[in-house]
Protein backbone atom coordinates (compact mmCIF):
# COMPACT_ATOMS: atom_id res chain seq x y z
CA UNK A 1 0.00 0.00 0.00
CA UNK A 2 1.18 3.48 -0.92
CA UNK A 3 -0.62 6.74 -0.27
CA UNK A 4 1.36 9.88 -0.97
CA UNK A 5 0.56 13.23 0.63
CA UNK A 6 -0.98 14.78 -2.46
CA UNK A 7 -2.81 18.09 -2.39
CA UNK A 8 -5.92 18.00 -4.57
CA UNK A 9 -6.77 21.31 -6.19
CA UNK A 10 -9.49 21.70 -8.79
CA UNK A 11 -8.56 23.40 -12.02
CA UNK A 12 -10.20 24.96 -15.06
CA UNK A 13 -8.62 22.35 -17.28
CA UNK A 14 -7.27 18.86 -16.60
CA UNK A 15 -3.78 18.97 -18.08
CA UNK A 16 -2.85 22.37 -16.63
CA UNK A 17 -4.20 21.28 -13.29
CA UNK A 18 -2.35 17.96 -13.31
CA UNK A 19 0.93 19.66 -14.25
CA UNK A 20 0.51 22.37 -11.63
CA UNK A 21 -0.46 19.87 -8.91
CA UNK A 22 2.40 17.50 -9.75
CA UNK A 23 4.95 20.32 -9.57
CA UNK A 24 3.36 21.54 -6.37
CA UNK A 25 3.99 18.11 -4.88
CA UNK A 26 7.68 18.56 -5.69
CA UNK A 27 7.66 21.81 -3.68
CA UNK A 28 7.58 24.02 -6.75
CA UNK A 29 4.66 26.41 -6.38
CA UNK A 30 3.20 27.27 -9.76
CA UNK A 31 -0.36 28.31 -10.55
CA UNK A 32 -2.59 26.79 -13.22
CA UNK A 33 -2.52 29.92 -15.44
CA UNK A 34 1.29 30.02 -15.20
CA UNK A 35 1.55 26.42 -16.41
CA UNK A 36 -0.86 27.16 -19.23
CA UNK A 37 1.05 30.27 -20.32
CA UNK A 38 4.53 28.79 -20.17
CA UNK A 39 3.32 25.62 -21.88
CA UNK A 40 1.79 27.80 -24.64
CA UNK A 41 -1.51 25.95 -24.35
CA UNK A 42 -3.75 28.50 -26.06
CA UNK A 43 -4.63 27.69 -29.65
CA UNK A 44 -7.37 27.64 -32.19
CA UNK A 45 -7.97 25.28 -35.05
CA UNK A 46 -11.01 24.32 -37.08
CA UNK A 47 -10.67 20.99 -38.89
CA UNK A 48 -13.76 20.30 -41.01
CA UNK A 49 -12.25 17.15 -42.52
CA UNK A 50 -11.71 15.52 -39.10
CA UNK A 51 -15.11 14.50 -37.75
CA UNK A 52 -15.67 13.83 -34.08
CA UNK A 53 -19.07 12.75 -32.82
CA UNK A 54 -20.48 13.34 -36.30
CA UNK A 55 -19.41 16.98 -36.63
CA UNK A 56 -16.24 18.91 -37.57
CA UNK A 57 -13.56 19.26 -34.92
CA UNK A 58 -12.86 22.62 -33.38
CA UNK A 59 -9.99 22.84 -30.96
CA UNK A 60 -9.25 25.70 -28.58
CA UNK A 61 -6.00 24.29 -27.23
CA UNK A 62 -2.85 22.49 -28.32
CA UNK A 63 -2.58 18.69 -28.64
CA UNK A 64 -2.80 16.73 -25.39
CA UNK A 65 0.49 16.24 -23.59
CA UNK A 66 2.09 19.36 -25.00
CA UNK A 67 1.43 21.60 -22.01
CA UNK A 68 3.17 19.24 -19.59
CA UNK A 69 6.08 18.59 -21.96
CA UNK A 70 6.70 22.22 -22.81
CA UNK A 71 6.30 23.62 -19.32
CA UNK A 72 8.71 21.19 -17.73
CA UNK A 73 11.19 21.50 -20.59
CA UNK A 74 11.23 25.29 -20.47
CA UNK A 75 11.72 25.26 -16.71
CA UNK A 76 14.48 22.66 -16.88
CA UNK A 77 12.54 20.11 -14.83
CA UNK A 78 13.50 16.46 -15.29
CA UNK A 79 10.59 14.23 -16.24
CA UNK A 80 9.81 10.72 -17.36
CA UNK A 81 7.19 9.80 -19.97
CA UNK A 82 6.23 6.21 -20.81
CA UNK A 83 3.88 4.46 -23.19
CA UNK A 84 3.38 0.71 -23.27
CA UNK A 85 2.15 -1.79 -25.78
CA UNK A 86 1.23 -4.28 -23.07
CA UNK A 87 -1.51 -3.07 -20.64
CA UNK A 88 -0.37 -5.19 -17.67
CA UNK A 89 3.16 -3.92 -18.02
CA UNK A 90 1.89 -0.36 -17.79
CA UNK A 91 0.16 -1.15 -14.50
CA UNK A 92 3.26 -2.81 -13.03
CA UNK A 93 5.31 0.23 -13.96
CA UNK A 94 2.70 2.49 -12.37
CA UNK A 95 2.94 0.59 -9.06
CA UNK A 96 6.70 0.72 -9.20
CA UNK A 97 6.81 4.49 -9.70
CA UNK A 98 4.27 5.07 -6.93
CA UNK A 99 6.40 2.98 -4.59
CA UNK A 100 9.39 5.15 -5.41
CA UNK A 101 7.32 8.06 -4.08
CA UNK A 102 6.26 9.88 -7.25
CA UNK A 103 2.63 10.73 -8.00
CA UNK A 104 1.93 9.99 -11.66
CA UNK A 105 -0.04 11.82 -14.35
CA UNK A 106 -2.05 9.62 -16.73
CA UNK A 107 -3.82 10.25 -20.00
CA UNK A 108 -7.14 8.37 -20.05
CA UNK A 109 -10.35 7.93 -22.03
CA UNK A 110 -13.52 9.15 -20.31
CA UNK A 111 -16.15 6.67 -21.49
CA UNK A 112 -15.42 3.99 -18.87
CA UNK A 113 -14.34 6.32 -16.07
CA UNK A 114 -16.69 5.21 -13.24
CA UNK A 115 -16.49 8.29 -11.03
CA UNK A 116 -16.92 10.73 -13.90
CA UNK A 117 -20.09 12.84 -14.19
CA UNK A 118 -22.42 10.72 -16.36
CA UNK A 119 -23.15 13.58 -18.76
CA UNK A 120 -19.48 13.68 -19.79
CA UNK A 121 -19.02 9.95 -20.43
CA UNK A 122 -18.31 9.99 -24.14
CA UNK A 123 -15.42 8.56 -26.12
CA UNK A 124 -13.00 11.33 -25.38
CA UNK A 125 -9.37 10.35 -24.95
CA UNK A 126 -7.71 13.56 -23.91
CA UNK A 127 -8.49 13.59 -20.21
CA UNK A 128 -5.73 13.70 -17.59
CA UNK A 129 -5.64 12.72 -13.94
CA UNK A 130 -3.15 11.95 -11.18
CA UNK A 131 -2.72 8.64 -9.35
CA UNK A 132 -1.18 9.24 -5.93
CA UNK A 133 -1.36 5.81 -4.35
CA UNK A 134 -2.77 2.31 -4.43
CA UNK A 135 -3.95 -0.31 -2.00
CA UNK A 136 -4.84 -3.88 -2.84
CA UNK A 137 -6.03 -3.23 -6.40
CA UNK A 138 -7.67 0.12 -5.66
CA UNK A 139 -6.03 3.27 -6.95
CA UNK A 140 -6.32 6.72 -5.39
CA UNK A 141 -7.15 9.40 -7.94
CA UNK A 142 -6.92 13.17 -7.97
CA UNK A 143 -8.97 14.40 -10.92
CA UNK A 144 -8.95 18.19 -11.30
CA UNK A 145 -12.49 18.17 -12.69
CA UNK A 146 -13.87 16.57 -9.54
CA UNK A 147 -14.64 18.33 -6.29
CA UNK A 148 -13.25 15.49 -4.17
CA UNK A 149 -10.62 12.79 -4.30
CA UNK A 150 -11.88 9.56 -5.85
CA UNK A 151 -10.87 5.91 -6.32
CA UNK A 152 -10.75 3.48 -9.22
CA UNK A 153 -10.20 -0.27 -9.49
CA UNK A 154 -7.27 -1.96 -11.24
CA UNK A 155 -9.41 -3.25 -14.10
CA UNK A 156 -11.22 0.02 -14.70
CA UNK A 157 -7.97 1.95 -14.65
CA UNK A 158 -6.35 -0.40 -17.14
CA UNK A 159 -9.39 -0.09 -19.36
CA UNK A 160 -9.42 3.72 -19.47
CA UNK A 161 -5.65 3.82 -20.03
CA UNK A 162 -6.17 1.69 -23.12
CA UNK A 163 -9.23 3.42 -24.54
CA UNK A 164 -9.23 3.43 -28.33
CA UNK A 165 -10.03 6.00 -30.98
CA UNK A 166 -8.60 9.42 -31.86
CA UNK A 167 -5.63 10.32 -29.63
CA UNK A 168 -5.67 6.92 -27.92
CA UNK A 169 -3.69 7.25 -24.67
CA UNK A 170 -1.79 3.94 -25.12
CA UNK A 171 -1.13 3.86 -21.40
CA UNK A 172 0.70 7.19 -21.45
CA UNK A 173 2.08 8.11 -18.02
CA UNK A 174 4.24 11.07 -17.07
CA UNK A 175 5.78 12.48 -13.91
CA UNK A 176 8.47 14.94 -12.84
CA UNK A 177 11.38 13.32 -11.02
CA UNK A 178 13.65 16.22 -10.20
CA UNK A 179 12.98 19.94 -9.80
CA UNK A 180 16.21 21.97 -9.66
CA UNK A 181 16.62 24.74 -7.07
CA UNK A 182 16.25 28.43 -8.00
CA UNK A 183 14.39 28.10 -11.25
CA UNK A 184 14.13 31.43 -13.08
CA UNK A 185 10.70 31.48 -14.66
CA UNK A 186 11.11 34.83 -16.45
CA UNK A 187 12.73 33.56 -19.67
CA UNK A 188 10.23 30.68 -19.76
CA UNK A 189 7.32 33.15 -19.59
CA UNK A 190 8.71 35.19 -22.47
CA UNK A 191 9.31 32.11 -24.60
CA UNK A 192 5.83 30.82 -23.82
CA UNK A 193 4.20 34.08 -24.87
CA UNK A 194 6.21 34.20 -28.11
CA UNK A 195 5.24 30.63 -28.94
CA UNK A 196 1.53 31.30 -28.35
CA UNK A 197 1.67 34.51 -30.39
CA UNK A 198 3.28 32.57 -33.24
CA UNK A 199 0.58 29.88 -33.04
CA UNK A 200 -2.23 32.41 -33.07
CA UNK A 201 -1.07 34.91 -35.71
CA UNK A 202 2.14 33.60 -37.27
CA UNK A 203 1.23 30.26 -38.88
CA UNK A 204 0.49 30.78 -42.58
CA UNK A 205 -2.42 28.35 -42.75
CA UNK A 206 -6.08 29.38 -42.99
CA UNK A 207 -7.55 26.94 -40.45
CA UNK A 208 -5.32 27.87 -37.52
CA UNK A 209 -5.21 30.79 -35.09
CA UNK A 210 -7.11 34.04 -35.66
CA UNK A 211 -7.47 33.11 -39.35
CA UNK A 212 -9.11 29.86 -38.29
CA UNK A 213 -11.69 31.73 -36.24
CA UNK A 214 -12.51 33.86 -39.30
CA UNK A 215 -12.76 30.77 -41.49
CA UNK A 216 -15.17 29.16 -39.03
CA UNK A 217 -17.25 32.36 -39.00
CA UNK A 218 -17.48 32.20 -42.79
CA UNK A 219 -18.61 28.57 -42.76
CA UNK A 220 -21.14 29.28 -40.03
CA UNK A 221 -22.99 31.74 -42.28
CA UNK A 222 -23.81 29.00 -44.79
CA UNK A 223 -24.52 26.12 -42.36
CA UNK A 224 -28.24 26.67 -42.23
CA UNK A 225 -28.55 26.90 -45.99
CA UNK A 226 -26.28 23.93 -46.72
CA UNK A 227 -27.15 21.55 -43.88
CA UNK A 228 -30.67 22.48 -42.80
CA UNK A 229 -31.60 23.83 -39.36
CA UNK A 230 -31.07 20.57 -37.40
CA UNK A 231 -27.57 19.78 -38.64
CA UNK A 232 -26.61 23.45 -38.39
CA UNK A 233 -27.68 23.51 -34.74
CA UNK A 234 -25.74 20.31 -34.10
CA UNK A 235 -22.58 21.69 -35.76
CA UNK A 236 -22.92 24.87 -33.73
CA UNK A 237 -23.45 22.82 -30.58
CA UNK A 238 -20.26 20.90 -31.32
CA UNK A 239 -18.26 24.12 -31.50
CA UNK A 240 -19.78 25.25 -28.21
CA UNK A 241 -19.17 21.91 -26.52
CA UNK A 242 -15.53 22.10 -27.48
CA UNK A 243 -15.50 25.65 -26.22
CA UNK A 244 -17.16 25.17 -22.87
CA UNK A 245 -17.34 21.55 -21.89
CA UNK A 246 -14.92 19.33 -20.08
CA UNK A 247 -11.39 19.06 -21.40
CA UNK A 248 -11.41 21.90 -23.87
CA UNK A 249 -13.13 24.72 -22.03
CA UNK A 250 -12.32 27.17 -24.82
CA UNK A 251 -13.70 30.41 -23.44
CA UNK A 252 -12.28 29.12 -20.18
CA UNK A 253 -8.88 28.98 -21.85
CA UNK A 254 -9.11 32.66 -22.77
CA UNK A 255 -9.77 33.47 -19.11
CA UNK A 256 -6.89 31.33 -17.94
CA UNK A 257 -4.60 33.01 -20.45
CA UNK A 258 -5.73 36.43 -19.24
CA UNK A 259 -4.97 35.43 -15.65
CA UNK A 260 -1.57 34.25 -16.85
CA UNK A 261 -0.83 37.61 -18.48
CA UNK A 262 -1.76 39.37 -15.28
CA UNK A 263 0.59 37.16 -13.27
CA UNK A 264 3.30 37.59 -15.92
CA UNK A 265 3.07 41.38 -15.68
CA UNK A 266 3.79 41.12 -11.97
CA UNK A 267 6.68 38.68 -12.35
CA UNK A 268 8.31 40.47 -15.28
CA UNK A 269 7.38 43.93 -13.99
CA UNK A 270 6.06 44.99 -17.37
CA UNK A 271 2.90 47.05 -16.94
CA UNK A 272 1.72 46.80 -20.52
CA UNK A 273 1.07 43.09 -20.01
CA UNK A 274 -1.54 44.06 -17.46
CA UNK A 275 -3.40 46.04 -20.11
CA UNK A 276 -3.17 43.02 -22.40
CA UNK A 277 -4.63 40.83 -19.66
CA UNK A 278 -7.64 43.16 -19.42
CA UNK A 279 -8.10 42.95 -23.20
CA UNK A 280 -7.84 39.17 -23.00
CA UNK A 281 -10.43 39.11 -20.21
CA UNK A 282 -12.84 41.13 -22.32
CA UNK A 283 -12.17 38.87 -25.26
CA UNK A 284 -13.00 35.88 -23.03
CA UNK A 285 -16.27 37.53 -22.00
CA UNK A 286 -17.09 37.96 -25.68
CA UNK A 287 -16.49 34.24 -26.28
CA UNK A 288 -18.73 33.40 -23.35
CA UNK A 289 -21.44 35.68 -24.73
CA UNK A 290 -21.08 33.89 -28.07
CA UNK A 291 -21.66 30.53 -26.44
CA UNK A 292 -24.59 31.90 -24.47
CA UNK A 293 -26.36 33.22 -27.55
CA UNK A 294 -25.35 30.18 -29.57
CA UNK A 295 -26.80 27.77 -27.01
CA UNK A 296 -30.27 29.20 -27.70
CA UNK A 297 -30.15 27.54 -31.09
CA UNK A 298 -29.34 24.17 -29.54
CA UNK A 299 -32.50 23.59 -27.55
CA UNK A 300 -34.62 20.59 -28.27
CA UNK A 301 -37.40 21.53 -30.63
CA UNK A 302 -37.91 25.15 -31.47
CA UNK A 303 -36.55 27.33 -34.20
CA UNK A 304 -33.13 28.94 -34.18
CA UNK A 305 -33.45 32.04 -32.03
CA UNK A 306 -30.26 33.71 -33.15
CA UNK A 307 -29.31 34.14 -36.76
CA UNK A 308 -26.05 32.48 -37.77
CA UNK A 309 -24.91 35.79 -39.26
CA UNK A 310 -25.19 37.40 -35.84
CA UNK A 311 -23.10 34.61 -34.27
CA UNK A 312 -20.54 34.75 -37.08
CA UNK A 313 -20.16 38.49 -36.51
CA UNK A 314 -19.45 37.82 -32.84
CA UNK A 315 -16.75 35.36 -33.87
CA UNK A 316 -15.20 37.90 -36.23
CA UNK A 317 -15.06 40.32 -33.33
CA UNK A 318 -13.22 37.69 -31.23
CA UNK A 319 -10.81 37.02 -34.11
CA UNK A 320 -10.02 40.74 -34.42
CA UNK A 321 -9.42 41.06 -30.71
CA UNK A 322 -7.14 38.05 -30.59
CA UNK A 323 -5.19 39.13 -33.63
CA UNK A 324 -4.63 42.55 -32.07
CA UNK A 325 -3.58 41.09 -28.71
CA UNK A 326 -1.16 38.54 -30.09
CA UNK A 327 0.42 40.89 -32.65
CA UNK A 328 1.36 43.07 -29.68
CA UNK A 329 2.41 40.13 -27.51
CA UNK A 330 4.71 38.83 -30.26
CA UNK A 331 6.96 41.85 -29.61
CA UNK A 332 7.62 40.95 -25.98
CA UNK A 333 11.21 41.33 -24.74
CA UNK B 1 -25.07 42.06 -18.98
CA UNK B 2 -25.83 38.59 -20.28
CA UNK B 3 -25.01 37.18 -16.84
CA UNK B 4 -28.27 38.38 -15.26
CA UNK B 5 -30.29 37.63 -18.34
CA UNK B 6 -29.11 34.04 -18.08
CA UNK B 7 -30.38 33.74 -14.51
CA UNK B 8 -33.85 35.02 -15.27
CA UNK B 9 -34.70 33.41 -18.57
CA UNK B 10 -33.04 30.00 -18.48
CA UNK B 11 -33.02 28.85 -14.91
CA UNK B 12 -36.78 29.05 -14.52
CA UNK B 13 -37.45 27.62 -17.95
CA UNK B 14 -35.41 24.42 -17.74
CA UNK B 15 -33.69 24.30 -14.38
CA UNK B 16 -30.35 22.58 -13.90
CA UNK B 17 -30.14 19.12 -15.40
CA UNK B 18 -26.74 17.99 -14.29
CA UNK B 19 -25.77 18.46 -10.66
CA UNK B 20 -23.42 15.56 -10.12
CA UNK B 21 -20.25 17.54 -9.61
CA UNK B 22 -19.18 21.15 -9.25
CA UNK B 23 -16.32 22.41 -11.41
CA UNK B 24 -13.93 25.30 -11.30
CA UNK B 25 -14.65 28.24 -13.60
CA UNK B 26 -12.76 31.42 -14.34
CA UNK B 27 -14.45 34.79 -14.64
CA UNK B 28 -13.41 38.27 -15.59
CA UNK B 29 -14.81 41.60 -14.55
CA UNK B 30 -13.32 44.94 -15.56
CA UNK B 31 -13.33 46.28 -12.00
CA UNK B 32 -12.54 43.12 -10.06
CA UNK B 33 -10.19 41.43 -12.51
CA UNK B 34 -9.94 37.64 -12.79
CA UNK B 35 -11.59 35.31 -10.31
CA UNK B 36 -12.18 31.60 -9.82
CA UNK B 37 -15.39 30.03 -8.66
CA UNK B 38 -16.60 26.49 -8.04
CA UNK B 39 -20.08 25.85 -9.35
CA UNK B 40 -22.30 23.68 -11.56
CA UNK B 41 -22.33 24.23 -15.29
CA UNK B 42 -24.62 27.16 -16.15
CA UNK B 43 -27.93 26.36 -17.90
CA UNK B 44 -26.64 27.57 -21.28
CA UNK B 45 -23.83 24.99 -21.15
CA UNK B 46 -26.16 22.29 -19.93
CA UNK B 47 -28.32 22.92 -22.99
CA UNK B 48 -25.45 22.17 -25.33
CA UNK B 49 -24.41 19.08 -23.35
CA UNK B 50 -27.93 17.76 -23.57
CA UNK B 51 -28.08 18.46 -27.27
CA UNK B 52 -25.41 15.85 -27.90
CA UNK B 53 -27.27 13.25 -25.79
CA UNK B 54 -30.50 14.02 -27.64
CA UNK B 55 -28.68 13.58 -30.95
CA UNK B 56 -27.31 10.22 -29.77
CA UNK B 57 -30.82 9.12 -28.79
CA UNK B 58 -32.11 10.16 -32.20
CA UNK B 59 -29.39 8.21 -34.00
CA UNK B 60 -30.30 5.18 -31.90
CA UNK B 61 -33.95 5.53 -32.95
CA UNK B 62 -32.92 5.60 -36.58
CA UNK B 63 -30.86 2.43 -36.16
CA UNK B 64 -33.80 0.73 -34.43
CA UNK B 65 -36.06 1.32 -37.38
CA UNK B 66 -33.35 0.19 -39.82
CA UNK B 67 -32.97 -3.08 -37.89
CA UNK B 68 -36.71 -3.65 -37.91
CA UNK B 69 -36.64 -3.10 -41.65
CA UNK B 70 -33.90 -5.77 -41.91
CA UNK B 71 -31.28 -3.35 -43.14
CA UNK B 72 -28.85 -3.37 -40.20
CA UNK B 73 -27.49 -5.96 -37.78
CA UNK B 74 -27.40 -5.70 -33.95
CA UNK B 75 -23.75 -4.57 -34.21
CA UNK B 76 -25.00 -1.26 -35.57
CA UNK B 77 -27.43 -0.94 -32.66
CA UNK B 78 -24.90 -1.61 -29.92
CA UNK B 79 -22.34 0.60 -31.58
CA UNK B 80 -24.72 3.56 -31.36
CA UNK B 81 -25.80 2.54 -27.90
CA UNK B 82 -22.23 2.67 -26.59
CA UNK B 83 -21.79 6.02 -28.41
CA UNK B 84 -19.14 4.63 -30.74
CA UNK B 85 -18.43 5.36 -34.35
CA UNK B 86 -17.01 2.99 -36.95
CA UNK B 87 -13.35 4.12 -36.57
CA UNK B 88 -13.47 3.68 -32.77
CA UNK B 89 -15.14 0.28 -32.96
CA UNK B 90 -12.67 -0.81 -35.64
CA UNK B 91 -9.85 0.22 -33.31
CA UNK B 92 -11.29 -1.79 -30.42
CA UNK B 93 -11.89 -4.81 -32.66
CA UNK B 94 -8.45 -4.49 -34.25
CA UNK B 95 -10.01 -4.86 -37.69
CA UNK B 96 -10.41 -2.79 -40.83
CA UNK B 97 -13.33 -0.39 -40.99
CA UNK B 98 -14.68 -2.16 -44.06
CA UNK B 99 -15.11 -5.39 -42.07
CA UNK B 100 -17.05 -3.55 -39.36
CA UNK B 101 -19.28 -2.07 -42.05
CA UNK B 102 -19.92 -5.54 -43.41
CA UNK B 103 -20.78 -6.88 -39.95
CA UNK B 104 -23.27 -4.07 -39.53
CA UNK B 105 -25.42 -5.60 -42.28
CA UNK B 106 -27.60 -8.64 -41.46
CA UNK B 107 -25.95 -10.73 -44.18
CA UNK B 108 -22.43 -10.13 -42.86
CA UNK B 109 -23.56 -10.58 -39.26
CA UNK B 110 -24.99 -14.05 -39.92
CA UNK B 111 -21.65 -15.32 -41.16
CA UNK B 112 -19.70 -14.23 -38.06
CA UNK B 113 -17.59 -16.81 -36.25
CA UNK B 114 -18.24 -17.39 -32.52
CA UNK B 115 -14.85 -15.87 -31.53
CA UNK B 116 -15.63 -12.64 -33.28
CA UNK B 117 -19.12 -12.52 -31.80
CA UNK B 118 -17.57 -12.97 -28.36
CA UNK B 119 -15.12 -10.16 -28.97
CA UNK B 120 -17.94 -7.84 -29.99
CA UNK B 121 -19.95 -8.85 -26.94
CA UNK B 122 -17.09 -8.17 -24.55
CA UNK B 123 -16.45 -4.75 -26.07
CA UNK B 124 -20.12 -3.82 -25.72
CA UNK B 125 -20.16 -5.29 -22.21
CA UNK B 126 -22.99 -7.78 -22.93
CA UNK B 127 -23.48 -11.52 -23.47
CA UNK B 128 -23.38 -13.16 -26.89
CA UNK B 129 -27.07 -13.98 -26.46
CA UNK B 130 -27.94 -10.35 -25.92
CA UNK B 131 -25.84 -9.47 -28.96
CA UNK B 132 -27.80 -11.84 -31.16
CA UNK B 133 -31.21 -10.84 -29.77
CA UNK B 134 -31.11 -7.16 -28.86
CA UNK B 135 -33.99 -5.65 -26.94
CA UNK B 136 -34.68 -2.75 -29.20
Amino acid sequence: MVKLEFEHRQAGHCENGVTSNLLNYHKFKISEPMVFGIGAGLFFSYLPFLKMQHAPTTSFRVWPGMVFDRTTKMLGIKTRVHRFREPRESMTKLNEVLEQGYPVGLQVGTYHLPFFPPEYRMHYNMHNLVIYGHDNGTYFVSDTLMERLVEISYDDLMRVRYAKGVFAPQGRMYYPIHVPDNIDIKPAIIKGIRKTAYNMVGIPFPLIGAKGIRYLAGRMRVWEKNLGPDRAAYYLGQVLRMEEEVGTAGAGFRYIYGAFLEEASRVLQQDWLREMSVEMGENANQWRAFSYYGSRNCKKRGKPEQSYDFLADMLLDCADREEKIFKKLAKIK
Amino acid sequence: MHQEEKQNSEQTEEGLLYTYNRELFYHFDKEKGFSREIDYQVPANQTIIRQSWDAAEQRLDEVRSLIRAGKRSPIAYYMEKTLMEIPILADYMEMGKWRIRRHMKPKGFKKLKPEILEKYASIFGISVDALKNPEL
